[in-house]
């Protein structure tokens, strides 16, 4: 969706989303009409609506708040790739992984 | 049914200020996309904002608490939280960030790339892997050593650490000496595939060394010490008298070094020589030895 049909899925103005664009709390595809937004892009919109809104988190927390949940998905991520590999290992091998881990 | 009031821990009589307070100390705790791997989260936040959707609304309160609507009478939309779509391809290019794990990138172990290797969308780019190869003699494989190697391409030599027991075929890896990465992203890193050349006596089974090793007919005969070459150095070895071509020593610990930090064992094949010239004297004995010309060595071979 385009720019307009995306602040009227969230019922905020161009303006808006402009500055959460600009601070990078969304990333749109560009292209040559201009921006493109998925229905990730509106999940997030719609989470930073939650934490401006009635949960009274100022633009600085947003910021930091967005920054380590990127940070929190993208480990979360890494870790379901190790998971997965580690679990198509033998047993006895994941086992000894397992083991090794819980000795720390 | 718990009512809003109960589901939003407040009394009856609290203000629309107290209500809001709780709302947003439940919603901080229990955001779906605050807990991500939680998912009872979800259930107890839709409870919250439905609860909040009557409540933290005067007018729509009043109604409710003159049994006009019920707890559901301001239910919200069914949605889908950010959670549902990260680390999808829809969102993992644009939004994902390795700031939080680059610095498991920095060890040197094959690991390292994994944690490196992730980088899409806006994300600055590592520089390309190169990849080489060279050949070395097989005493610097198996005891290691330091030597330079040329890229092609120009640029000085890099030094090089053969770690003590590289095998044919394996691959070494230098650190950032690969292709530069764009916009000062960290550079790749060269990759050495490794050639061992064939020992002319040594030769290797698993971590196992195996070779022959001549000895003379009065060392066989009599025994005693002899000095054996291993990889490492020769080493003194006594055999026993009357020892015959054939006969393997093992030499414990003499082979090459295991990945696990231990060795492998050497296992010395020995094998009777005669004298380089013939010898009046060992022919005299030898024609005048009864029992060494009635010995038959190929008996039950058949022909």
């Amino acid at each position: 969706m385009n720019d307009h049909e995306f602040c009227e899925h969230l019922d905020i103005e161009v303006k808006v989303l402009h500055i959460w664009v600009e601070q990078r709390w969304l990333m749109p595809q560009e292209a040559e009409a201009g921006w493109l937004f998925e229905d990730a892009d509106l999940a997030r919109a719609r989470l930073i609506q939650d934490l401006t809104g009635p949960m009274g988190v100022n633009d600085d927390g947003v910021d930091v708040a967005m920054r380590l949940l990127d940070q929190v998905h993208s480990l979360r991520g890494r870790l379901a790739v190790l998971m997965n590999a580690i679990r198509s290992q033998e047993p006895a091998v994941q086992k000894l992984i397992l083991s090794s881990a819980e000795e720390d | 049914m718990t009512s809003p009031y109960e589901t939003l821990g407040v009394s009856r009589d609290a203000t629309q200020k107290d209500i809001q307070s709780a709302y947003r100390k439940l919603a901080k705790k229990l955001h779906p996309d605050l807990n991500t791997g939680d998912k009872g989260a979800e259930d107890r936040f839709k409870a919250v904002s439905a609860a909040y959707a009557v409540l933290g609304d005067e007018d729509k309160r009043g109604k409710y608490d003159r049994g006009e609507i019920d707890e559901t009478g301001a239910e919200t939309p069914p949605r889908h939280f950010y959670r549902d779509y990260a680390g999808t391809a829809d969102a993992a290019g644009r939004y994902e960030s390795a700031h939080g794990f680059s610095d498991f990138a920095e060890g040197d172990d094959i690991f390292s790339s994994f944690f490196s290797r992730r980088a899409g969308g806006q994300q600055r780019q590592r520089g390309r892997d190169a990849h080489f190869s060279m050949e070395i003699g097989f005493l610097d494989a198996a005891n290691g050593t330091k030597t330079q190697i040329n890229l092609p391409g120009g640029g000085p030599a890099l030094d090089l650490t053969i770690p003590p027991g590289t095998r044919d075929g394996q691959t070494l890896r230098l650190r950032g000496k690969g292709e530069p990465g764009r916009d000062g992203a960290p550079a790749g890193d060269a990759l050495i595939d490794i050639r061992v050349r064939p020992h002319p006596l040594f030769a290797t089974d698993g971590d196992d060394v195996r070779y022959e090793v001549p000895i003379s007919l009065s060392e066989a005969v009599l025994g005693g010490k002899i000095r054996i070459p291993t990889i490492d150095g020769a080493v003194n070895v006594t055999i026993p008298p009357h020892t015959n071509t054939g006969k393997t020593l093992r030499l414990k610990g003499k082979g090459l070094h295991k990945s696990d930090g231990g060795h492998g064992d050497a296992y010395v094949i020995l094998k009777i020589v005669l004298p380089q010239a013939p010898d009046p004297a060992l022919s005299a004995f030898v024609e005048s030895w009864a029992a060494g010309k009635a010995e038959d060595p190929r008996k039950g071979m058949g022909g």
